[in-house]
């Protein structure tokens, strides 16, 4: 079998999968999640395949044609497609093998794992694509398969809202992508990927520089970026291993893999706006998860915290391209490097992490507000483990994999944009802030809920995700890894020299350190929260902060639009009903009426109506009338 | 060109067709005062042949045939149609008992 058939049966097998789940296996969980996780190994294993042979290819086919319109499938696999297929194709099997413990009791298993597969297909599509209309497809069947995942629990009727927001917001998003996309083809006549390098090569960009703003439009909706970020707490009501790989790990990722994807469209404006908006996104996120009592919400704004510090690092860098235009091609797109290195590392501790609070929430027996947990560390050992090593990871100890990667983005901002760099910094000290307080007040201290006191540790189909991804974590930072992995994207990664290096050192130890050492010793392990009870006014503020974006939203829904709406709805009913439709069928019906009353019955009126027939006719004939 | 008829015609073309208009006004006059359906039909007749009549003078005085021959088209239709039309008459004779089309009256709105 050639490469790219490998990499054709990757994208196929869990379409396979889903398929043959949904329309004969329903009933059926056990066997359902068997052959999803038998699908998930497959892809897995032939990501590895893929990954190792070094064969590096592309191909497509036409499949649709409207005169000079075509779309062509293709599949386009370079070190980037290599990356990412790795990080889907080996965390979705993680994912999956630890749902089958998870999801173990669920009424609805098969449904669940039906949906993980078209899922996989989904993303799989994203990874592979050659060209932007095949993104924007594959773009919307991860958002389809994301919906139909939040809403796993659809009786709820929590899930249900969240499930339609997520949707409906990532419509915002994609009308911007598609946009986009329309005006790239007819701009620059191609959404082929190796196309678009070809015609852009060189810096010139011959058009203009709403496209690539209006790309990232999709990666805000889907990597819920500012003003846009509001669904992704939300979809924590799915299940966790869901929230592992679609809202951490994987899809969301998916917005950062597409601005790598067409760096070449970048333009150093369109990049500052995007700069700022990971910056904002990194900082307000970081501010709102201090405040949660939720241990997967902590999680979910910790993910579009760092979700922010990708799309930065990816604005920041790719910044010098067109300024520095004679330089060759591999300093080019420091900022692609940055952002897959941290996209890659956190894929592995933020997983980690989620599926940790997956096993807590098990342990304690669905119980998610970390105020009712404590005591865990004796309790779940081997959670307790991994999860310490995933918080390590996350607040970027030295030696773990979020060191590295953060360190290359802060370095990246430290060179190009002094302010940016402050704010990530500060939202570093968050980071670490937020990540110990959750660490502290659900591992440490004492049992507060009958859950928690009796809590067990969750099985070795649950663990075994756990430590291999903790094992990852801990060495996917490193050159020996990574460089492995990412291929020739390893070598855009930034990697400070000198002084720089000293500096960035030093700030990330320091801020490190002041927000690890400044939640442990703040936070008491007591059933309030402690920040709550000492500085009433910040709390409430953050908490304002949080929902602002929701209110804001709710009132312009409420207020704005529905009003709107309900203007056109009058509009609709009486001029365009009532006017125009009906208006129209009156004036027939009048017709009708006069019409009705020459018709007599009586054969000699008709006669004399033939008489003024035959009048007018002559007198038209004669050319008197 | 050769004549239709050796003999030169006794009366000019006015003639014929103040014949032909005459029987035409007679016919039309007949359809819409007269009451019974049959003699209605017969006066349609009348301004059919009025029409023919007219067309073989034209046909006489230009030397050609062509008004001969809408003559043979009419006379064969006009056959067909009496046909057609009587079997009406009779048919509605029997299922109504009289031909006056002031009785007959009921299609209408």
């Amino acid at each position: 079998m050639t490469m790219l058939q490998h990499a054709i049966l990757v994208l196929l097998l869990p379409l396979a999968s889903a398929a043959v789940i949904a329309f004969f296996l329903r009933k059926q969980g056990a066997l359902a999640s068997w052959i999803s996780t038998a699908t998930a190994a497959a892809i897995a294993a032939i990501s590895i395949i893929l990954l190792l042979h070094g064969e590096r290819f592309e191909d497509s086919v036409e499949w649709l044609r409207f005169g000079d319109f075509s779309v062509s499938l293709g599949i386009k696999y370079d070190d980037l497609a290599a990356l990412m297929l790795f990080i889907v194709g080996f965390v979705g099997f993680l994912i999956h093998v630890f749902s089958l413990g998870y999801m173990h009791d669920d009424a609805a298993r098969a449904r669940f794992f039906g949906g993980l597969s078209i899922f996989m297909f989904s993303m799989i599509g994203i990874v592979l694509a050659d060209n932007l209309f095949m993104i924007f497809i594959f773009w919307e069947l991860v958002g389809f398969s994301s919906w139909l995942l939040i809403n796993h629990y659809h009786e709820k009727q929590s899930a249900a809202d969240a499930a339609k927001k997520a949707f409906i917001v990532n419509r915002v998003g994609d009308f911007g992508f598609l946009l986009g996309i329309i005006w790239c083809y007819y701009g620059l006549g191609s959404v082929n990927l190796t196309e678009l390098e070809k015609l852009t090569a060189g810096g010139a960009m011959p058009c203009s520089g709403w496209i690539p703003l209006l790309l990232f439009c999709g990666a805000v909706g889907k990597s819920a970026q500012m003003p846009l970020q509001v669904w992704l707490p939300d979809a924590m009501e799915g299940p966790t291993p869901v929230s592992a790989l679609i809202h951490a790990a994987t899809m969301v990722a998916a917005g950062i893999f597409m601005l790598c994807r067409i760096n070449m469209l970048m333009l150093p404006e369109a990049l500052n706006v995007i700069t700022w908006i990971g910056t904002a996104t990194a900082l307000y996120a970081a501010l709102c998860a201090i405040v949660q009592r939720d241990i997967k919400k902590v999680l979910a704004y910790s993910t579009l915290s760092q979700l922010g510090y990708m799309v930065a690092a990816f604005g920041l860098g790719s910044t010098g391209t067109y300024a520095l235009i004679d330089l060759p091609v591999s300093t080019v797109a420091t900022g692609v490097g940055a952002a897959m290195f941290h996209l890659t590392t956190h894929a592995f501790f933020k997983a980690l992490l989620f599926l940790g609070s997956g096993s807590v929430i098990m342990g304690c027996h669905h119980e998610q507000d970390i105020f009712k947990m404590g005591g865990l560390r004796s309790r779940m050992p081997v959670t307790f483990f991994t999860f310490t090593i995933g918080v390590l990871a996350i607040i970027g100890l030295p030696g773990l994999a979020g060191f590295f990667s953060k360190d290359a983005i802060l370095y990246l901002a430290y060179e190009k944009n002094f302010a940016v760099f402050a704010v990530l910094a500060f939202t570093a000290v968050l980071t670490a802030f937020y990540m110990v307080r959750v660490w502290k007040i659900t591992f440490l201290g004492e049992a507060r809920s009958q859950a928690a006191a009796h809590a067990q540790e969750s099985g070795l189909s649950m663990t075994l995700p756990l430590v291999v991804l903790a094992g990852l974590s801990v060495a996917g930072g490193y050159s020996g890894v990574f460089g492995r992995l990412a291929g020739s994207v390893a070598h855009l990664v930034p990697e400070a020299e000198g002084s720089a290096h000293t500096t960035i050192l030093v700030v990330s130890l320091a801020v490190m350190t002041l927000g690890a050492g400044a939640a442990l010793f703040f936070y008491k392990s007591a059933a309030t929260d402690t920040l709550e009870e000492r500085f009433r006014f910040g709390f409430s503020w953050l908490t304002w902060l949080k929902e602002s974006f929701d209110r804001a939203y709710d009132y312009y829904v409420a207020k704005v639009q529905q009003r709107f709406a309900m203007v056109l709805n009058f509009l609709e009913q009486i001029v365009l009903a009532g006017a125009i439709i009906r208006g129209l069928a009156g004036f027939v019906n009048l017709v009708g009426y006069g019409a009705r009353a020459l018709y007599t019955g009586s054969l000699h009126a008709y006669v004399f109506w033939f008489l003024l027939g035959a009048a007018l006719l002559w007198a038209f004939a004669a050319g008197i009338l | 060109m050769i004549p239709l008829l050796a003999t030169a015609p006794v009366y000019g073309l006015p003639s014929y067709l103040f014949v032909s208009a005459l029987l035409f006004a007679i016919g039309f006059f007949g359809v819409l005062l007269r009451k019974n359906t049959l003699v209605i039909y017969m006066c349609l007749e009348l301004m059919l042949l009025a029409s023919t009549l007219a067309l073989v003078a034209f046909s006489r005085f230009n030397g050609t045939l062509d008004g001969s021959v809408f003559v043979f088209f009419i006379l064969t239709i006009a056959a067909a149609e009496v046909a057609v039309g009587l079997a009406i008459i009779v048919a509605l004779f029997r299922q109504r008992h009289t031909v006056s089309v002031e009785e007959l009256n009921q299609l209408k709105h």
